[in-house]
């Protein structure tokens, strides 16, 4: 049984398939054509909604796209649709500010953005006029919504002036039905497998809340989609039309959602979030939140986990790249025992890791930086926000007295799967931090990496930016004393 | 009368201030807050009618080659498949070409691009018909496919001849010149990424008939194909748009094969049918806007004044002809730009490769002429060694000079835009204040380029500039307003609806436009060519007009009045020479007393455009009613280690004649310009040496997101009446703007130059990627140190 809220109304249904969307089940079953189809892919944004969760906070919001996510994602919490936020002359304050600055023009794309607004409106608490909004606020709220009509100059301004309207907090609509509060702390786990939330015709949901159930569940179903955020695996059912028989959702088991500060090392659960990791890493790795900031959309980054982002093994995801040049370390859980590998060991071949059927990644550890050693990101592609890299780089160096110490570079887009440069490392190491030993290390990229051209790049543009990348990121870390801008 | 809705403003209160929302007013779009509660109804949120059906195509694998065997079985088999449809199944005309024939609805055992529709299935579902395309057994005997337009041109693939167009010699102005000059530039298509896919709804109607909803920019036309491939005359279809959820032309001929496909379908199984093309279909399936590969020689003088030009276009047109003709004859046309070329030869040719056949695209083929133009006269400037503001100044048209293809340049009132955008965007200062920063800055460097716009109005195809309306007044005083036009997105309906406002004196409230529908006003040209308000606002216009004078006509009678002490004053009908002692009487209570006495309160109206004629024979003469014109200057920051790049600011000025409404123009100017930067910078079709679409999705296809939207972005309406008497002395809107975005790739040309003291004009094709920009500075530098 999936139970949820739906712009205040509780709604529960047992003949849901385990594959079917929440974009899907709105507009077929519920007849709600207010959330949009653009890309089905996660891209486009029209279909984005909010998604409410019971905190000790209240209820607290986040955007996501209805297109890619499993009604997994919504039981027993609260939805919201641009029909349920306002309605004819009583609009939304990011309706009427859509409106009002002439925001819409073939509507298509609106719904979405609306969302996208109302949810910033929600989390900056614009009803209670806290703060006026930063473009780049606005920008990074969405991030995740294409408009082919307006060039976005009135959707902006309509951000800016969602809080001049009388206001109103959502969290009153999606309780309004005032009956049947869902308790947080939810039912007690069982022990061994829990059943399953939808079983139709040979096809199974399951949603395991502690670790220990998730191991009972992958020795009954070793081949089951193991779905974190789902927003790459998501594509397999809406972009290729599979279907799954059995699916494991893992965003409910907290113990992989939090992150711990330990002594030396930051211990970040693999279930964590994009969005979680932004904050989480701002003061201990500012470049590397920098960088999140620019992974997929907020949507995205609202369901997607960094354990997924690794797990994955994708040659292109972004995370892997900044892990590997830091030098994590990998915890790997399951029937055959928890594990710890080094991030340098896992990956073994195109989309291939050392996961066994039956394990999970459990965890990422990586060490805080000393005041010797330094991280710089670059993430190189076509458009700035929301794209896949061509390259992904990372360089974590250490130097002292003016030598540099240690170095690891590794780059996503310019191998079958993410890579270190040893050879440009070795390069590095044992030299004076100078441009010259930058200028001379780049002649080694040609030997660690041979690329491949697609859609994204040219192997010789992969290369080339890569070289310049190395002596980009000396003139960064030098800024301000070379006189030189990078 | 009994009962007056609850929406409508009671008469009294309409009297005392003037009418609301008539043209000119910033008035919204009228489904705005449809829009934002998402309760505008698009074709896939129509409540499906029980029965319903689902259709999808299955496609070709190769770029090219004969289809030996067709196997469907297990397509047949599949779970949900109702039925199966291949080329032979086609009751009547099997080939929807729209102007020239040679696109068959299914390949006609020959494929001529990767991906191209093999057959159709019907299921149960959506996921089952899009499951069981993918089951078919096809063999084929490939051949070689023609994939770039270089390979077209050496191979002599045209699917149309060339044309050519003449202005004086141009072969011994160059000769003469004393400095001559040659130069290429390739410049990529477009995918359209109109948020809403291709789609079609079509129902089984009685006497074997059809009605369809379709997301078609040209529902005349879908109507024609629907009838023809269910061989039926064109009465028993009916065609029906009510919005799109964005065309951009895209919707002008590629909505007809779907609605065709779900025609057939409804006939056969005599159950709706939809026909929805997912976005990775929709992509591969429909055409995009042609790719060209230009070059020119110029002949110039030392000022930089060109003194003849030689230019050759060629477009990508893919398999068939479609619309590549005019769209090549408008790149044509639009190859001077604002300049006098004084002496010119211009070739065009339609280049035949076995790629997805191009279309319509917002510009339709201008903006790749016109780039070439800008790209000329940047070329020129850093010959000659002068700012290109200062070349494109110098050989700016002339009142009373003439085009390459003959037309009169009048009301040229260009330079004064450009001159005033020169100002008030401080180009002088800012271009001071680059030279600073690019010598003080290692890395990064700084562009900026001012461009000018000038975009000729009207269907090339004379024809076309026709339109019809349909106008309605009922008993209350409300109005119903129906035309040709379709809404995109445009504000068309909201534009043309002003319109009638205007004419009556109404509130706007009292005006509802219902869906486009080929059975209320027929034999529609497309919505395309920005001519929606120029062409249905003077058809609605005239049909008001027509009610006007049975109006007035019967009040003179009635009240034994002259016509001229007829008036439409706020809501009201005014009788009596004299304002004190005048009658009132509201509009509702005026038309409710001319039905009384058997006014007739419904006509028609109908306009078609004056003076343009244009003889392909000799290649001359007014192929447009006048010109729209325009200015953007743009400044851009580049990072010569990457490539990547951020447009700080954008300026735009641009003449709408007396907009009919300056919000609608204004976003449509920004939308336009922000599309137009898309297409030069971020957004790039790439195929396959196989002929496959790579950039086939939005994670592969990149359209500008909002951070993309320059930093400090100001539009401005250049407020001056067209000379030529259209819809209030108004100016077309929807593609001249598009062109503004040629400022940007201008001023990252402009930037990348500086590495080189633009004394080297760089090659920058397009779309202008990091990748292209890095290369570009590469190619600078190593030029400089040569």
């Amino acid at each position: 049984m999936i139970r949820f809220n739906l712009n205040g109304r509780w709604i529960e249904d047992n003949k849901i398939d385990p594959n079917c969307t929440i974009l899907k089940y709105l507009r077929t079953t519920m007849m709600q054509p207010d959330v949009k189809e653009g890309c089905a892919a996660g891209d486009c944004g029209a279909c984005t909604l909010m998604l409410g969760e019971m905190t000790e906070r209240g209820i607290e919001y986040r955007t996501l796209n209805a297109c890619i996510a499993l009604m997994a994602n919504v039981h027993e919490r609260y939805l919201l649709t641009p029909s349920g936020i306002g309605r004819a002359g009583q609009l939304h304050p990011a309706q009427q500010a859509l409106v009002d600055c002439h925001g819409s023009q073939c509507g298509f794309c609106t719904p979405g953005f609306v969302m996208s607004l109302a949810n910033l409106y929600q989390q900056t608490g614009q009803y209670a006029q806290q703060s006026a909004l930063s473009d780049e606020q606005i920008h990074a709220a969405l991030s995740g919504n294409l408009c082919r009509c307006t060039g976005y100059r009135p959707i902006i301004e309509a951000a800016h002036k969602m809080a001049d309207f009388p206001a109103c907090d959502l969290t009153a609509v999606s309780s309004r039905s005032g009956v049947q509060v869902f308790n947080p702390q939810g039912e007690k786990p069982v022990e061994g497998s829990p059943a399953a939330l939808q079983d139709i015709d040979g096809r199974r949901l399951f949603m395991p809340l502690t670790e220990e159930q998730l191991k009972a569940l992958l020795r009954d179903y070793p081949d089951a989609c193991l779905w974190a955020g789902g927003t790459d695996v998501g594509l397999e059912i809406t972009q290729r039309f599979k279907q799954f028989d059995t699916i494991i959702c893992l965003n409910r088991i907290s113990t992989l959602a939090r992150t711990q500060m330990l002594d030396k090392q930051l211990w970040l659960g693999a279930g964590v979030t994009y969005s979680q990791a932004e904050h989480e890493l701002a003061d201990l790795f500012p470049s590397f939140a920098q960088l999140l900031h620019r992974i997929g959309s907020r949507q995205i980054r609202n369901m997607g986990t960094l354990g997924g982002n690794i797990a994955n093994a994708s040659p292109i995801g972004d995370t892997p790249p900044a892990f590997l040049a830091l030098n994590a370390t990998l915890e790997i859980d399951g029937n055959h025992g928890r594990r710890e590998v080094a991030i340098d060991d896992f990956y073994l071949g195109y989309k291939q890791t050392m996961l066994q059927p039956g394990e999970y990644l459990r965890a990422i550890r990586i060490n805080k930086l000393q005041s010797s050693e330094s991280l710089t990101l670059h993430k190189i592609s076509k458009r700035y926000d929301d794209d896949i890299s061509a390259v992904m780089f990372a360089l974590y160096l250490d130097v002292q007295n003016g030598i540099i110490q240690k170095a690891r570079l590794a780059c996503g887009g310019v191998a079958a799967t993410p890579l270190r440069a040893q050879k440009t490392e070795q390069a590095l190491v044992g030299q004076p931090f100078s441009e010259n030993t930058f200028l001379q290390a780049a002649n080694f990229i040609g030997q660690d990496y041979q690329p491949l051209s697609d859609v994204r790049a040219s192997k010789e543009y992969r290369l080339q930016v890569t070289r310049n990348l190395l002596l980009k990121s000396y003139l960064e870390l030098t800024a301000g004393q070379t006189g030189d801008a990078a | 009368m009994s009962h007056v809705s609850s929406k409508v403003t009671p008469w009294e209160a309409r009297r005392q201030r003037p009418a609301k929302g008539k043209s000119g007013s910033k008035l919204a779009h009228e489904s705005a807050e449809k829009h934002v509660l998402g309760t505008a109804t698009y074709i896939d949120d129509m409540p499906e009618l029980a029965g319903t059906l689902f259709a999808a195509v299955g496609k070709s694998t190769i770029a090219h080659g004969k289809i030996l065997s067709l196997d469907l079985t297990a397509v047949r088999n599949a779970p949900g498949v109702v039925d199966v449809i291949t080329l032979d199944d086609i009751p009547g005309e099997k080939d929807i070409g729209p102007v020239f024939k040679g696109d068959p609805i299914f390949a006609d055992g020959v494929v001529e691009f990767h991906g191209q529709a093999l057959f159709a299935v019907l299921a149960e579902s959506f996921e089952q018909a899009k499951r069981a395309t993918l089951l078919a057994e096809v063999s084929y005997e490939e051949q070689p496919a023609l994939l770039t337009i270089k390979d077209a041109l050496q191979q002599n693939a045209f699917v149309r001849p060339a044309h050519s167009m003449q202005k004086g010699d141009a072969a011994s102005a160059i000769a003469a010149a004393p400095i001559q000059m040659s130069g290429e530039l390739y410049v990529k298509g477009q995918e359209h990424f109109y948020l809403e896919g291709q789609i079609s709804y079509a129902l089984p109607a009685e006497d074997g008939g059809i009605k369809l909803y379709c997301s078609s920019q040209h529902p005349t036309e879908v109507q024609k194909l629907v009838a023809e491939v269910l061989d039926l005359p064109i009465n028993h279809v009916q065609v029906e748009v009510r919005r799109m959820g964005g065309g951009f032309g895209g919707k002008e001929t590629q909505a007809a094969q779907w609605g065709c496909i779900a025609s057939v379908f409804a006939r056969r199984q005599n159950r709706p049918v939809k026909m929805r093309l997912d976005r990775q279909d929709d992509m591969v399936l429909t055409g995009k806007r042609h790719d060209f590969y230009n070059r020119y020689q110029l002949g110039i003088d030392e000022n930089g004044k060109i003194l003849g030009a030689d230019i050759e276009l060629a477009g990508f047109c893919g398999y068939s002809p479609d619309l590549s003709d005019a769209i090549v004859d408008r790149a044509m046309f639009h190859v001077d730009n604002a300049y006098d070329l004084n002496n010119a030869r211009v070739i065009g040719h339609r280049c035949k490769t076995n790629t997805v056949s191009n279309t319509a695209y917002r510009g339709f083929g201008g903006p790749q002429g016109m780039i070439f133009a800008e790209a000329m006269l940047d070329d020129i400037a850093r010959k000659v060694g002068k700012d290109p503001l200062d070349v494109r100044k110098a050989n700016f048209y002339r009142d009373g000079g003439s085009t390459h293809y003959g037309q009169p340049v009048e009301d040229f009132f260009l330079p004064e835009l450009v001159e005033q955008l020169e100002q008030d965007s401080d180009y002088r200062g800012r271009r001071a204040a680059i030279s600073e920063f690019n010598r003080a800055n290692r890395w990064k460097k700084r562009g900026l380029a001012l461009t000018p716009i000038r975009f000729g109005i009207s269907f090339t195809i004379q024809f076309l500039n026709q339109a019809g309306a349909l106008v309605h007044i009922y008993t209350d005083g409300s109005i119903h307003l129906n035309h040709g036009g379709t809404e995109m997105g445009q504000g068309l309906f909201t534009k043309v609806a002003q319109v009638v406002a205007h004419e009556f004196d109404l509130d706007i409230d009292m005006i509802q436009a219902s869906a486009t529908a080929t059975d209320k006003v027929p034999n529609t040209s497309p919505t395309a060519a920005s001519s929606g308000s120029d062409l249905n606002g003077k058809a609605a216009q005239n049909a008001c007009q027509i009610l006007k004078s049975r109006l007035v006509q019967f009040a003179q009678q009635h009240y034994q009045v002259n016509a001229s002490d007829v008036r439409f004053i706020n809501n009201h009908v005014v009788i009596g020479a004299d304002e004190n002692s005048a009658q009132w009487i509201s509009f509702a209570d005026f038309v409710t007393l001319a039905y009384q006495n058997r006014v007739s309160l419904s006509t028609t109206g109908y306009y078609a455009t004056p003076k343009i004629h244009y003889n392909r024979d000799t290649a001359s003469g007014r192929p447009f009613f006048y010109f729209a014109f325009g200015a953007c200057c743009a400044e851009v920051e580049i990072d010569t280690l990457t490539g990547e790049y951020k447009v700080l600011r954008a300026d735009i000025l641009h003449d709408a004649g007396r907009s009919l409404n300056p919000a609608i123009d204004i976003g449509q100017i920004e939308g336009a310009f922000i599309q137009g930067m898309g297409w030069l910078t971020t957004e790039e079709l790439l195929w396959d040496d196989k002929g496959r679409l790579q950039s086939n999705s939005a994670a592969t296809y990149k359209i500008p997101t909002s951070v993309d939207m320059p930093e400090h972005f100001n539009v401005q309406l250049f407020d001056r009446a067209n000379a030529e008497d259209t819809i209030y002395n108004s100016k077309a809107v929807g593609e001249p703007p598009f062109m503004h975005g040629i400022a940007v790739w201008c001023a990252l040309r402009d930037a990348v130059a500086s590495v080189a003291d633009y004394k080297i004009s760089p090659p920058l094709d397009t779309p202008a990627t990091p990748e292209r920009v890095l290369n570009a500075v590469m190619y600078c530098l190593q030029e400089s140190k040569a």
